[in-house]
């Protein structure tokens, strides 16, 4: 019996990944730029196309479409970032797979330790942890999941996800 | 299966740490402890039955280091980082 359940993987995302204390990146960055700093560990704030994610002590992850990255890179100024900030661009680091439908958390649950019911994994939880063994990166989506993981796993990740599915 | 707790992410499974060995004694000062206390500190690894004092890395998670009290009899986990959720 196979699962009501489909994987794609997507087109890369624009990416910015935040070190440094909240105060030192809405300095350097401005807060009209941002949504605004998530308040809890593991969780995400959205506007204006934007998501950042609150993925580790003192880190984030800027997102948005591929289209903003040459407008986002120029208001973030990475290169003349403060020694209290670091700005690093690694939307080519990641590949994506959205995985859909009634059963998505099931299959996630194949390779994926975390714990993904409502209550525990909410509409704006986003966190590291392990799909089919790497490190993945694991948000919802509407209707399922998205699981971002290194782009040099994308083609491994992708045949575990046929094999979980059939 | 142990659940580890981590200071950023919670209670999160064995599988995302990376083991980072037992706590040593402070290191002590060469020239003025003897020989036998200086080889003991740089050869002998904490192996204790019962709670042993360890370093875990969140590898595949938050990137956090934490320290923990595992129990070597059980893996009980019999005190984790004080702000762990």
């Amino acid at each position: 019996m196979g699962y009501d359940a489909s994987f794609e993987r997507l087109p890369i995302n624009a990416c910015f990944d935040l070190k440094g204390s909240e105060s030192a990146l809405g300095e350097w960055m401005g807060a009209e730029l941002l949504p605004g700093f998530p308040t809890e560990a593991n969780r995400c704030c959205k506007a204006d196309g934007l998501s950042l994610d609150h993925v580790g002590p003192c880190r984030w992850l800027l997102q948005a479409d591929i289209d903003r990255e040459a407008e986002l890179n120029a208001a973030l100024r990475p290169h003349a970032a403060p020694a209290e900030a670091s700005i690093v661009r690694i939307s080519d680091t990641m590949t994506t797979f959205r995985v859909a439908g009634a059963d998505a958390a099931h299959v996630l649950a194949i390779g994926c330790p975390l714990d993904l019911h409502d209550t525990a994994f909410p509409e704006d939880a986003v966190s590291f942890t392990e799909f089919f063994g790497h490190k993945a990166l694991v948000r919802r989506c509407a209707g399922g999941f998205d699981v971002s993981v290194e782009q040099s796993f994308g083609d491994m990740t992708e045949d575990c996800l046929a094999r979980a599915l059939r | 299966m142990m659940l580890i707790p981590c200071p950023f992410c919670g209670h999160r499974n064995e599988s995302e740490f990376a083991y980072g060995g037992p706590v040593k004694p402070d290191r002590p000062e060469p020239h003025e402890t003897g020989d036998e206390d200086w080889v003991e500190w740089l050869t002998t690894v904490p192996n204790p039955l019962g709670p042993v004092e360890e370093r875990w890395w969140h590898v595949k998670g938050c990137g956090t280091w934490l320290t923990i009290w595992r129990d070597t009899r059980t893996h009980e986990i019999v005190e984790g980082p004080g702000d762990a959720g």
